[in-house]
Parts: structure tokens; sequence; C-alpha cells
């Protein structure tokens, strides 16, 4: 995950830098101020839409001061103060900058260039403040999550459907007209306060921890899962795991994230500069063990709650190994099944894809469980994924590099030779390699597990 | 810092281990169940270290706190997991589970509910349960008294008595409660600051030493 926000940061930068040229080249016709100035609503649209999925509702950090002799206004105020510092909030600053610095400053000078700055300061932290309210509203009636959802939907297919007006016309000519008299940004500032201040009403009334916090009460049932049972003891412990995924928000989180991940081929396999092998082999290695990947760095992080449980009771290292190579084999195994559709792309992505598998299988869930005797990190498996930066250390930036390297460091001398065919099979045939002698690293893999799990039941009882 | 020159527990015995916060109870637990590596010394159970050798699982159930515990599971699930460990099947723990109804007092068995979702008494039940369940032959709770209420504990006082009388267990135990301790344990060990400074054979006086210790203290 450490990886996959880092790329996206890098690449909102990247694109920061050239928006100008991309706007440039999409709207050809039109003023380059104009085009940007026309983006900004849709954008905040967006904006909203997503941190209503993705924003985390800062309230139970306000549990042990309640009882405390704190003012609520003050309580209140630390509740709206500590939500600010999210992604969410940098990126619109982080997008827009440097295209200010580089057409409004010098085109129109400072007074303008800080009227759209402070606007999108503005919006911005209005539509923050009204997404933690918002949600906070949802939480209590759910009603008001359809009310939310219709009104955007109506102002979309207005445009979009019905064409009665143009939200992007709208935006273009509200922000240029923000640049002609700047004075006007202060009417966004005035409006995050007036949510700020909705926002404050509301908490001020309903600063109770079972009003901001719902526990999910409905009925929990005992299942079991079929399949698994076969495998014995291993098995049992894997259908635990697949309970923990499937029970506890941060690794389900994992598990949607890695599912949109399918998608990822659709970025490469249309474009066709990435017709190479190389671009293949990096999106199937992705695709078909994002589970690995993404699941597999946190190990044995997400069982951090229970380890000591696990240590004392008759659960077998080698079992318990062996219950996360059937884990990894399980998501893998559908991982690939779902990229098959790619196979329209050509049948050497087909291969491709299923070299990757047999490498992910082999080699990356070898090095990931390497990785995870070096985990010390406790996890909260109730608190959400999304820039959730817990349990992330060293051993996670460590583990991308040989992750990312490994493939290519095989691959690329041949393809270089002018044998790409070669490489894959270079990759192929390690896989199989690590896969069938699998049995020799899960032993070294146990010793080293044994060496260290006091360490690692030292690190997660750390709170 | 535990520091332990010697200590011998006899099977069969019921151990009472007193001390106040910061004695050392619970790392002593977690040293007898190689949760915790000794700088020196080492931990003999059954004649094998724990450390080395893993026979120790097979006859030793533990409860310290609810870091035993797999708190997404149902407690169902959790009782089926455990007994599967100790190959004992789904049946045929489910048929042991109503000898347990009265400690449950109806709150654990088809509540719904995930063990994360129950109080940490119930919890507490939970994992009791979950140790009986594995038929040991040495039985560790660290402060089982702590969370429940007092219906509870009167009948987990009798449950410990009499599975350490029918079955003959080895048994060791936490608690800060004196009265509960001297009155299931035959033998106290007092900590302090990391070291066994008494070790009592329970008689009538038991009570009356021990409470004078932890007053003189304070």
């Amino acid at each position: 995950m450490a990886i996959l926000i880092l790329y996206i940061l890098l690449n909102v930068v990247v694109v920061a830098f050239f928006l100008d040229e991309i706007l440039k080249k999409t709207n050809p016709s039109q003023d380059i101020l104009y085009s940007f100035n026309g983006y900004i609503i849709y954008y905040f649209l967006m904006d909203l839409l997503l941190r209503f999925q993705m924003q985390e509702l800062p309230t139970l950090s306000v549990r042990p001061y309640l009882h405390l002799r704190i003012k609520k206004h003050q309580l209140i105020n630390y509740l709206s103060l500590t939500s600010l510092w999210t992604t969410f909030n940098i990126t619109p600053v982080l997008l827009s900058l440097p295209l200010l610095i580089k057409i409004v400053l010098p085109q129109q000078g400072p007074a303008q260039f800080w009227g759209l700055l402070l606007s999108i300061i503005g919006v911005t932290l209005s539509n923050h403040l009204f997404s933690l309210w918002i949600k906070r509203k949802v939480n209590l009636n759910a009603v008001w999550m359809l009310i939310f959802l219709g009104t955007l939907l109506l102002f979309v297919s207005l445009d979009f459907y019905f064409k009665l007006f143009s939200i992007s016309t709208l935006s273009a000519e509200l922000f240029t007209f923000v640049m002609a008299s700047p004075l006007f940004s202060f009417l966004f500032l005035f409006i995050a306060f007036l949510v700020y201040f909705l926002n404050y009403r509301y908490l001020k009334s309903n600063l109770y921890l079972e009003e901001l916090h719902t526990a999910d009460s409905s009925h929990k049932s005992s299942t079991e899962i079929p399949y698994l049972n076969r495998f014995g003891k291993a098995g049992d412990l894997a259908g635990n795991e697949l309970k923990l995924i499937l029970r506890n928000k941060r690794p389900r989180s994992v598990i949607t994230m890695s599912l949109m991940f399918m998608f990822y081929g659709l970025i490469f396999y249309t474009n066709p500069t990435f017709s190479g092998y190389a671009g293949i082999v990096f999106c199937g290695m992705f695709m078909t063990g994002i589970f690995i990947i993404n699941y597999g760095q946190f190990m044995f992080s997400w069982q951090s709650a229970h380890f000591d449980g696990i240590l004392v009771s008759k659960v077998n290292a080698v079992d318990f190994f062996k219950s996360k190579f059937l884990l990894f084999t399980l998501f893998s195994s559908l991982c690939f099944i779902l990229t098959i559709p790619y196979v329209y792309f050509g049948w050497k992505v087909l291969i491709v894809h299923f070299v990757m598998f047999i490498w992910n299988l082999g080699v990356n869930t070898l090095l990931v469980l390497y990785f995870a005797n070096q985990n010390y990190r406790r996890i909260d498996l109730s608190k959400g994924a999304t820039f959730n930066w817990e349990g992330v250390g060293a051993s996670q930036w460590i583990l991308s590099i040989p992750l990312l390297l490994a493939p290519f460091i095989l691959y690329l001398p041949m393809s270089l030779l002018g044998y790409p065919e070669g490489g894959l099979a270079a990759i192929a045939i390690i896989g199989l390699f690590f896969m069938f002698s699998r049995e020799i690293w899960l032993s070294k893999l146990v010793k080293k597990f044994q060496e260290k799990r006091y360490l690692i039941a030292e690190g997660f009882r750390n709170k | 810092m535990v520091n332990i020159p010697e200590l011998f527990i006899k099977k069969g015995e019921t151990i009472g281990l007193v001390g106040n916060n910061g004695a050392g109870k619970t790392t002593l637990f977690r040293m007898m169940l190689d949760l915790i590596r000794p700088d020196s010394g080492e931990v003999i159970s059954d004649g094998k270290n724990v450390a080395e050798s893993e026979n120790w699982k097979d006859y030793t159930a533990s409860y310290l706190d609810e870091g035993f515990l797999i708190d997404y599971l149902t407690p169902e699930e959790y009782f089926h997991f455990i007994g599967g460990l100790h190959n004992k099947t789904k049946t045929q723990v489910d048929a042991e589970l109503p000898s347990f109804s009265e400690f449950f007092n109806g709150e654990i068995l088809n509540k719904g509910k995930y063990i994360r979702d129950l109080s940490k008494g119930n919890q507490t039940k939970v994992g009791v349960a979950a140790c009986l369940i594995q038929n040991p032959q040495l039985l560790m709770l660290d402060e089982p008294f702590a969370n429940i209420d007092p219906s509870t504990q009167i009948r987990l006082k009798n449950m410990i008595k009499e599975i350490s009388l029918e079955k003959h267990i080895t048994t060791i135990i936490s608690s800060h409660d004196l009265n509960h301790i001297t009155e299931v344990c035959e033998r106290i060990l007092l900590m302090e600051k990391g070291k066994i400074i008494k070790d009592i054979a329970t008689n009538s006086n038991t009570l009356q030493e021990l409470e004078q210790y932890f007053s003189v203290l304070s």
C-alpha cells in the first residue's frame, strides 16, 4: 500500500506540473485559464464523492477527553482541526499551485493569484467539513445518503442528459469572475465557515459516543467455509484468516482495492506504446499478485491482536505458514481468472499473465513471508485502509524493491539481446523452481519464525 | 525484571499467584508459556524445556488476556476452532458446551455477536471455557476473577475446585482478590518486584497473613 500511495502522489505531482500543457492539448481552442476554471466544480464534485467513500470520521479520538474538565466547544474544535490533515485537502492545492504560479501570477497579477488560490482553499474546506457533517448524519439515518446522492445525480444528469445547463460553463464563468474581482474569494471562505458552524452545531448537540459511533448491531452468525476443511489444520487456519478478511474493516478495504486493481490493465493495454512484454509483465504481476503484495506486506500484523493466542495454542508453525500459502493461492487464482478477459488484447497477454501468476505463487509468496518475519508492527483492524499508515514500516519499503525489480532483472537482459520470449521463459522457470522447492524454503521460514516469534509477539503487544 | 532462582510446581497442585501491579505475575505466566524468552534460565514442563519442545501445548491451556481470543469469530466458532486443534469434532465440542450453561449465564452462546462485541467479563468467560474444552493437565489463568460478576466468580471458583479435585489438574491462577485466591488455592506464591518473596501452603491464617502484608506495604 505504501508503494501505491507514493505512486498516486507522484502522479498528482506530474499532472500538476504539466497541467497547462494538458489543458492546451485537451481544449486547444480555449484559453488555458478558462478551461482550468471550467474543471474546478467537476473536480470538487468528484472530490466530494470520493471523500464520502473514503474519508475517516475522527470521532473516537475524543473519547478519553469527554469526561474531563474540557469545554465541549474545545472538543469540537479539536475534532474539526485534527481531521484537516488528509490527502484530500492537500491534493487540490498541490494540483493547482504550479499552474497558478506559472500562468496566473505572471499573466494576471498577485491579487488574481491569491483570489483563485483562496477560493480553491475555501471550496476544499467546505467540501471537507460538509462531507464530515453528512457522514455523521448518515451514521444516524441512512436517508441522508439517498438525499445527498440524489441531489448529486440530479445535477449531473441536468448537465449531461437534459443539457439544461453546463456545470463546466458555470464553473468557468464563476471562477473567471472571481479572478476579475478577487475579493469575492472571501465568499468561499465564508461558506466554509458556515459549513463549519453547521458541523459545530450538530456536534454540540450530539457529542455522545453512541450517537457519533454506530456499533454494528446486526446478528452475527457462525459460518463454515466448506472447501477449506480438506486441507486439515492449515485449512482451518486459512478459514479463520478468510473470516478475518471478511469481518474486519481494514483487510476488507484491501480486498476492495485489490479488485479495483483488476482494471489496471485497461490503462496499459489500451495504450499502444506499452505493447511490449515489459508492460504486460509489470501489469500482470500486479494484477495476479495484488493480494499477495497488498495483504501479504502486512503479515503477520493482521493477526497482531491475537498473536499470543496463536503462539500458546496447539498451532503448528508449519501449518501456520501453509495456511498463508493456501490463502495466497486462493486469491491469486481468483485474480488470474478475473484477468482472463484481457485475452481480448491478444493471446500473449494471457500467457504473460499466467507466467506472472506462477512467479507470484513461486517467488513473491516467499518474499512476502520472509519479510513478514521481520515485521513487528501492530495493526488495528477496525480502521479503514485508505491513507492509513499504521503498520507501515521499513520492512514494507524494503520489500517493494525486490518485488518490483526481480522479474525485470530476469527479463531485461534477454529482451535487450533480442529474445524477449527467453526473458519470459526465465521468469517462468524461476517461478516454477521456487514453487516446486517450496518445502525447503518453508522449513527455512519456519526456523526463522521460531527465532523471531518472541520479538514479533512483543511488538504486537505494544499498542 | 522477573528473577526467580528456582520454583517447583508439583502435578495436581493449585497455585495462587498474588502481588501488586508490576510484581511480575503476567511476565512469569508469559515465560512459562514461552511467549517471552528469559535472559537466562529455563522453564521445564514435564521434563522438557518449553522453548525447545512444543509438547507442553498438548496439555497446557491458558487465558491471560483478550489477546488470546480471536475476536472476529463468534464464541461458537472459536470453541470449534480450539476444539479442532485438540482433534475434537464440531459435534463433540457442541456436546460439551451445555455443561458451561450455568457459567455462561445465557450471555455467550447463540447471541449473534462476535467475541469483540462482548463485554470484557464475557470475553473472560469465553477464554476460560476455551481452556476447559482443551481438557488440560495444566491450566493457567491470569486474573480470571477481575471482570466477571459475583455470581460467575463463585461459579468459577467452584469449577476450578471441582476440576482440580476430580481430574487432578495442575492450576496456576493469579488474582488481586485475596479471599478468592486463599479459598481456591492450596499454595500461594507472593510476588514483589519480580521475586517470589513468600511461598505459603494455605491454612486458616493465610488470608490474614496476606492482608497484613498488603496493608503494611501501603
